[in-house]
């Protein structure tokens, strides 16, 4: 099959290759069903963003792409790269301007049916009690520039040490909640005032808190030790570093533009810009890529404690009569140096996932204790009108994708053909009709992100579960959402 | 006057296309569709002088470099830019450098923006000269 002038030989039913010509050094992979590709892919630059990506020096094994596949800046969104650290590079453009862009989900003990005359009241006072919306500041008071720095070097563990989360959050947090290696040294003083007011702030666009209801399982095993059950109330977070980490973005895309130069990489994408991981420039972004992913962090541990004394207090509920409790969090937008399989040696390898999260397997020492019997939950989003989705990590991703798996649906329309689809319709009212409570801060917000606007994110779900690289374990609906 | 901006379809961020019969009044028109995106700038009066110097290996950084300072200005110093009273580009040998006055106003109350821009980004940003025109495509990361 030729998309756009890019090869694609079909190696099994939803995953296709791009046979390695020219200057790239690893073929591409792609897993994606015939079908996404005749409706989307045809009349997007992904593939070739997917070609460009084969070109990073050390690129091991393939340059793949998730099912979500829609084309970004630099690496497409879905693209996951490894790269070896003795000649591989790091690229920002594989991690994305908002670093740590991620989501988390907590269960409750609550019934859906026993409070869903409540939920109007519910996500009004979440509405009031978490700072939504374009440049909003934050719930708990603008921070130091101690505190800040304490913030980039602990990550939720700054949260948790200020009474805004427990120790056990920590434990069902990815990477604890820290990365180690932050360093607030090689974090611009700019990015830091960008951050300084914004601790505890959902953004806007398609960040999101919904209470959503567990509507179906797949996977009772796998639901019993995630501590899901049929009618549950459960809270899902998708937010990211803010201002924060779009500038440490921005500040390393300069450096690593001088640095492409420097090393003489010859790129064929601007934004693909990257440095020797080993190099100053390198080992420079990783670790402020790093302070600007524990701020992520701690920004969703925060936002989820308010959300808990929220539901606490319209419940009227003690906090173990609620059972609220994190099943886990995830980043979608971050590199991390990982051990993998490669050809029959394990290795540490760069893993750049932009648009795509970590999917661990049963058994592996990197996800909680209570997870080692099933595999690392995977919490895909989708839009606020249909559903989403918690899968399960397998060996299967281990052995084929770096250990990683999609992240969400990708948008359908561009805002602007949004607002046209939304024109004259009472959105409020239709989100209403399917029984979902919402608030946001414009119409404006609301025509944008309607359903409309995105693709359908079972289909996605569907290609990774079928390839075996993650498992359906429930699908959620929304009952209540609130937007920026 | 030739400088203008004309926003295109793009599917998830905010795209371009800008142009000018110099480089003064690309940058200049770059600076308008930044700004437009963010705010409904006949809303403000200007009251407020603000110059800034800027530099970079490349014209296109620099006009990155540009709108991001602009962008910053606007999210963290909430200092809205309204319209340019000078603009000089130069280059000497692998420098460009822009020294601007910009007309403005510090915002004494939050605002409510249309949009947040994250990051003007590099993508498709390659400044054209033909028939005495520049042009380029700019795209805002929101």
């Amino acid at each position: 099959m030729n998309v756009g002038g890019i090869e694609l030989v079909k190696v099994r039913e939803n995953l296709w290759e791009i046979p390695a010509t020219g200057q790239m050094k690893v073929p591409g992979r792609i897993y994606i069903s015939q079908d996404m590709i005749e409706k989307g892919l045809k009349n997007d630059e992904a593939l070739k963003q997917v070609v460009n990506v084969a070109h990073l020096p050390g690129i091991e094994k393939y340059s793949l792409a998730m099912p979500d596949i829609h084309w970004g800046y630099g690496f497409p969104i879905g693209g996951i790269a490894a790269t070896n650290l003795d000649e591989g590079v790091i690229s920002p453009g594989g991690v994305g301007y908002d670093i740590n862009c991620g989501v988390r989900l907590a269960t409750t003990n609550l019934e859906y049916e026993r409070i869903k005359k409540r939920i109007d009241r519910l996500v009004s006072k979440l509405f009031n009690a978490v700072p939504t919306g374009v440049g909003a500041s934050g719930a708990i008071k603008k921070l130091s520039t101690m505190d800040l720095k304490k913030v980039l070097t602990k990550g939720s563990v700054w949260a948790v040490e200020n009474d805004l989360g427990t120790s056990s959050d920590i434990d069902f947090t990815e990477e604890s909640g820290t990365l180690k290696k932050a360093d607030v040294d090689v974090v611009s003083k700019r990015a830091i005032e960008r951050g300084a007011d914004q601790v505890g702030t959902l953004g806007s666009g398609n960040h999101f808190l919904e209470v959503d209801v567990v509507e179906e399982i797949y996977d009772a095993k796998v639901a019993e030790v995630f501590g899901l059950f049929n009618g549950q109330i459960v809270v899902q977070i998708h937010t990211g570093s803010r201002g924060l980490g779009y500038q440490v973005c921005d500040d390393y895309l300069k450096v690593l533009l001088q640095a492409s130069n420097k090393y003489g990489f010859k790129l064929p994408d601007k934004q693909l810009a990257c440095a020797p991981i080993n190099s100053q420039e390198g080992q420079d972004y990783l670790a402020a890529m790093q302070a600007a992913a524990n701020f992520a962090w701690n920004n969703r541990q925060v936002i989820m404690h308010l959300a808990k004394n929220v539901f606490k207090d319209t419940f009227s509920m003690t906090e173990s009569e609620l059972g609220f409790k994190l099943l886990y969090d995830v980043c979608h937008n971050i590199a991390k140096i990982e051990k993998h399989k490669i050809g029959k040696e394990e290795k540490e390898v760069c893993v750049h996932r932009k648009g795509a999260t970590r999917a661990f397997p049963p058994g592996s020492k990197m996800i909680p204790a209570k997870y080692q019997g099933v595999g690392q939950p995977v919490l895909i989003p989708g839009d606020m009108g249909r559903y989403s989705f918690i899968l399960v990590g397998t060996d299967k991703a281990m052995e084929e994708t770096f250990g990683s798996s999609c992240h969400g649906a990708g948008r359908n329309l561009s805002r602007t053909k949004a607002m046209k689809h939304a024109k004259g319709r009472d959105l409020v009212g239709e989100l209403k009709k399917k029984g979902i409570s919402i608030q946001a801060k414009g119409y404006k917000t609301l025509a944008e992100e309607m359903s409309d606007a995105y693709k359908d994110v079972s289909d996605v779900v569907d290609v990774m579960h079928k390839e075996g690289i993650t498992r359906k374990v429930a699908k959620i609906r929304p009952v209540g959402v609130i937007k920026g | 006057m030739t400088k203008s901006y004309r926003f295109v379809d793009h599917t998830a961020d905010i795209a371009a296309e800008i142009s000018g019969s110099s480089l003064e009044e690309l940058f200049t028109a770059g600076a308008q569709a930044l700004i437009h995106s963010s705010v409904d700038e006949k809303q403000f009066e200007a009251d407020d002088l603000l110059e800034i110097d800027l530099s970079a290996s490349s014209r296109e950084e620099l006009l990155i470099t540009f709108l991001n300072e602009l962008n910053y200005l606007l999210i963290t110093k909430k200092w809205l830019y309204l319209s340019i009273h000078s603009i000089k580009i130069f280059n000497d040998t692998d420098v460009y450098e822009l020294s601007v006055e910009l007309n403005g106003t510090e915002l004494k109350k939050d605002i409510q923006l249309k949009q947040e821009i994250k990051s003007v980004t590099y993508h498709q940003v390659e400044i054209v000269e033909a028939d005495g025109n520049y042009s380029t495509l700019v795209v805002f990361d929101i």
